[in-house]
């Protein structure tokens, strides 16, 4: 099926992050062991650590080779998610760009106690994915539930926790059904509606109904599971 | 607030990945506004959508355009957040400045409230039909039983005050309905107050029964 094939990456010289997710996710349930050891010094860094500290480095001191490794990291991703959504490469390429600007200049309110930097990159990212004309309204509507204080003190090792959060995300995306899998990425990756992913891959909107609900409900009992 | 009717997991899902038609992404919306339960699920939900942005294999930026990127930065200026405590610490204090469900019920215009049935009042929410689907907010009189209807499409529908109930349960300011076009339902309006609901609804609504049948040709939605 074309929407769920690799788009070429365009011989890009990309060097991805150093990931440690992926050692501990393939050694299993071993996530949980860490809880409440708070920061581990000897651990190697949780991507989302390095590029919070990167966003924190741009809070702290406009730092512009922090800003740039961020950039190399992301924007080639927002490309490619937009693409998929069916934009033009470089409609993309000039998102991406805005979206990379938009890190920049509200680098000041991002909370990492609240989201991992990528949680944050894609919200920025899906509010670019709808035509300009809803854009605005959109945004705004999501700027408003940011606004609303958090209900309980968040915890000093809550930004560990979010690492860990995001590393038992992957975890429950890697532990699902294929065609599960297939649905919430076709949902989340390319912004497609229930109705246009039943059409896309054949199958009534039932079933890509139940599909999201089992794959959200195994995420979230992933997610709440006390380690 | 205590609300015992949330939104489906692939409803909250869809408001996270940004799916939503516009009606049913203000009803969640204003609904999430009032739930901390539901804002924490969207985060989590977010948090999967970064995690899936970050997995993707990613598409070549142009390097000249990358420099000019990086170089358009010194003339973009720092947006800093009103009223954010300190700028140093990764770990801000919070004191912001909170929104309640009435700023996010404020972005949208809303027409006149307008007879549709005894004491049922109901008026238009200005935003873009997508999909089939519209908002509108309904108000009915403390103790009013409506007609027993079915939708020809989704519903979704967000008790902002007072509360209904129906066969399949009790409906208080915070819940939220979500009904197709399965599901029959009657509501009656709780004695105590009268009740005011945000609903976003695809397609129209068919009333049943003799009555229903009858009233048909007056239902203006």
């Amino acid at each position: 099926m074309q929407v769920v094939t690799r788009l070429e990456p365009q011989g890009l010289a990309y060097i991805p992050f150093r990931r440690s997710v992926g050692a501990s996710l393939t050694s299993g349930p071993c996530v949980g062991a860490r809880r409440g050891t708070g920061k581990n010094d000897d651990e190697p860094l949780k991507p989302d650590i390095d590029h919070s500290a990167l966003v924190q480095r741009i809070v702290e001191c406009r730092d512009k080779e922090a800003f740039a490794q961020l950039f190399d990291h992301f924007a080639p991703r927002i490309k490619a998610m937009l693409m998929r959504t069916g934009t033009a490469a470089e409609v993309a390429e000039d998102l991406a760009q805005d979206a990379m600007l938009t890190l920049w200049r509200k680098a000041d309110f991002f909370d990492p106690s609240r989201a991992s930097v990528a949680a944050w990159v894609f919200t920025i990212a899906r509010n670019l994915r709808i035509d300009v004309a809803r854009r605005e309204r959109r945004a705004r509507l999501h700027a408003v539930l940011e606004n609303i204080e958090p209900e309980a003190q968040q915890q000093p090792d809550q930004i560990v926790s979010l690492a860990e959060r995001e590393q038992k995300v992957r975890l429950a995306m890697q532990q699902l059904p294929a065609e599960q899998a297939e649905v919430v990425k076709l949902s989340f990756v390319e912004g497609k509606a229930h109705g246009d992913i039943a059409t896309c891959l054949g199958i009534p909107l039932g079933t890509v109904k139940s599909r999201l609900r089992l794959a959200m409900g195994r995420l979230r009992q992933i997610l709440e599971e006390v380690a | 607030m205590n609300i015992s009717h949330h939104p489906s997991d692939p409803l909250l899902a869809d408001f996270a990945a940004n799916t939503l038609d516009e009606a049913n992404a203000f009803v969640v919306a204003a609904h999430l506004a009032m739930c901390p339960q539901c804002r924490q699920a969207v985060s989590q939900f977010e948090c999967l959508g970064g995690a899936l942005l970050d997995e993707l294999p990613g598409s070549g930026i142009d390097p000249v355009r990358r420099a000019h990127a990086l170089a358009s930065i010194d003339t973009e200026p720092a947006m800093v957040p009103p009223r954010v405590a300190s700028r140093v610490t990764p770990l801000r204090a919070q004191p912001r400045s909170s929104s309640t469900v009435d700023d996010v019920l404020a972005l949208y215009g809303t027409g006149p409230w307008r007879w549709t049935g005894p004491g049922v009042y109901w008026r238009p929410v200005d935003l873009p039909v997508e999909n089939g689907t519209r908002a509108f907010m309904l108000r009915a009189a403390p103790g009013t039983a409506l007609l027993n209807h079915r939708h020809s499409g989704t519903e979704l529908t967000l008790v902002l005050k007072g509360a209904f109930s129906h066969e399949l349960g009790h409906f208080a300011a915070g819940d939220v309905e979500e009904a197709d076009s399965e599901i029959a339902h009657s509501p009656v309006v709780d004695k105590e107050s009268e009740c005011i609901c945000l609903v976003a609804m695809q397609g129209d609504i068919r009333l049943q029964g003799w009555l229903g049948r009858l009233m048909q040709p007056f239902v203006r939605f």
